[in-house]
């Protein structure tokens, strides 16, 4: 005979409720319908219950601590679990679910053959999702795009790009995966995008950066000049007094957001000397007297 | 065995509104027979886990379909491991 309060693990002086804690600890644990197949969990649960059956009811309690019951015959009888039919049904039972493991029924190995095989009467699993990988020209991704992918088997698959893509985006075509076991769903294509870089065009997340040259007087008089966006060339104006590093921003002129508005494009100025050496800009530098004075690594001086 | 829906509620120890509700959230999913919801044994073992979840273990409704679902999923695996093994032990 145990005692059971040692089975429930609880002091003699309990109280009900942490007897009811005590109970529902170990029952999570050892209820046999989620340890199926353990037939241990199944015996202690049984002791478990039988001893909660006497100790949550007071009279009971206290009968058995006066010694006038033992917990022999405590044990309710009940009828069968849940997992008994569960795993006895012969043809399967309408609430089993193949889906824990329909990632693995199709690929190559040695399992999924048996899969198939051993367990054809029943299974019906989705398909294998498959991986693609796509780079794509970085104004594809800015303007969208459909490119097609040729698959190992010559199949093709048209893969439509939506306008505004992220680097490393994932586009899952449904159904365009592995085919399903019996009359399982085909799986997915997953298609990972890459873009490659522009010769000029930056881009951080929905912005486009763009360095542009420009002239020594188009810095210092100020000029209106065409500027290349991912979707055109736009004309701008470079304000007088304009410096290297001067940063204009082009609303709207970048990639296309979730929301249906747009980045900007910024603009980062610059300024280039003409290729070949000009007398006339040296003769003006050597007698211009403010470029002496000038010091643009002031703020290095230690 | 095929059980009426009466007497379900009567060895399953229901409500017939709570049996309506577990229905409605596919916890339970009876047949049908001649117009008839009918249960099974295994209907009603499955209503005492049910029963058991929420009162013994203290799982809210919501807990309850997670691990509805998960056990349905394991019932499912160790079907399939069954008969792998069956198979397994055939080839050799």
């Amino acid at each position: 005979m145990k005692d059971p309060y040692e089975t429930l693990g609880v002091e003699r002086s309990a109280s009900p409720d942490a007897i009811q804690k005590a109970y529902r600890r170990l029952a999570k644990k050892l209820h046999p319908d989620l340890n199926p197949g353990n037939k241990e969990a199944e015996e202690r649960f049984k002791a478990v219950s039988a001893a909660y059956g006497l100790l949550s009811d007071a009279d009971k309690r206290a009968q058995y601590d006066r010694g006038e019951i033992d917990d022999t015959g405590a044990e309710k009888p009940r009828q069968r679990f849940y997992k008994d039919f569960a795993s006895e049904a012969a043809t399967g039972h309408p609430y089993e679910n193949y889906s824990g493991f329909a990632d693995f029924a199709d690929s190559d190995d040695v399992l999924s053959e048996l899969l198939r095989r051993g367990a054809n009467v029943h299974v019906r699993a989705r398909g294998e999702d498959v991986r693609y990988h796509l780079p794509i020209e970085f104004l594809e991704a800015v303007t969208g795009a459909t490119k097609r992918l040729t698959l190992p088997d010559g199949k093709t698959l048209d893969v439509t790009i939506p306008a505004g893509i992220q680097n490393g985006q994932v586009l899952r075509l449904r159904g365009k995966g592995r085919p399903g076991i019996g009359d399982g769903e085909p799986g997915d294509a997953l298609v990972e995008i890459t873009i490659k870089p522009h010769r000029f065009f930056a881009r951080e997340g929905n912005d486009v950066y763009l360095d542009l040259p420009v002239t020594l007087s188009e810095a210092i008089l100020g000029a209106r000049i065409t500027v290349p966006t991912p979707t055109g060339a736009v004309a701008m104006t470079v304000p007088k007094g304009s410096n290297t590093g001067t940063v204009l921003r082009l609303r709207g002129k970048g990639v296309l957001r979730r929301d249906g508005s747009h980045g900007d494009e910024l603009v980062r100025l610059k300024v280039m000397l003409p290729e070949q050496p000009d007398p006339e800009l040296e003769a003006f530098a050597a007698k211009w007297e403010g470029g002496k004075a000038h010091d643009p690594r002031r703020d290095m001086k230690s | 065995m095929i059980i009426s829906k009466q007497e379900f509620l009567v060895r399953a120890q229901l409500e017939h509104e709570t049996l309506e509700a577990w229905i409605h959230e596919e916890w339970l999913i009876p047949g049908a027979s001649a117009g008839e919801v009918t249960f099974s044994d295994a209907d009603i073992a499955r209503a005492q886990l049910i029963k058991d979840l929420k009162s013994d273990l203290g799982v809210n409704d919501e807990g309850v379909g997670v691990i509805l679902n998960l056990v349905d999923q394991v019932h499912g695996m160790r079907r399939v491991l069954t008969e792998l093994l069956r198979s397994l032990r055939s080839r050799a």
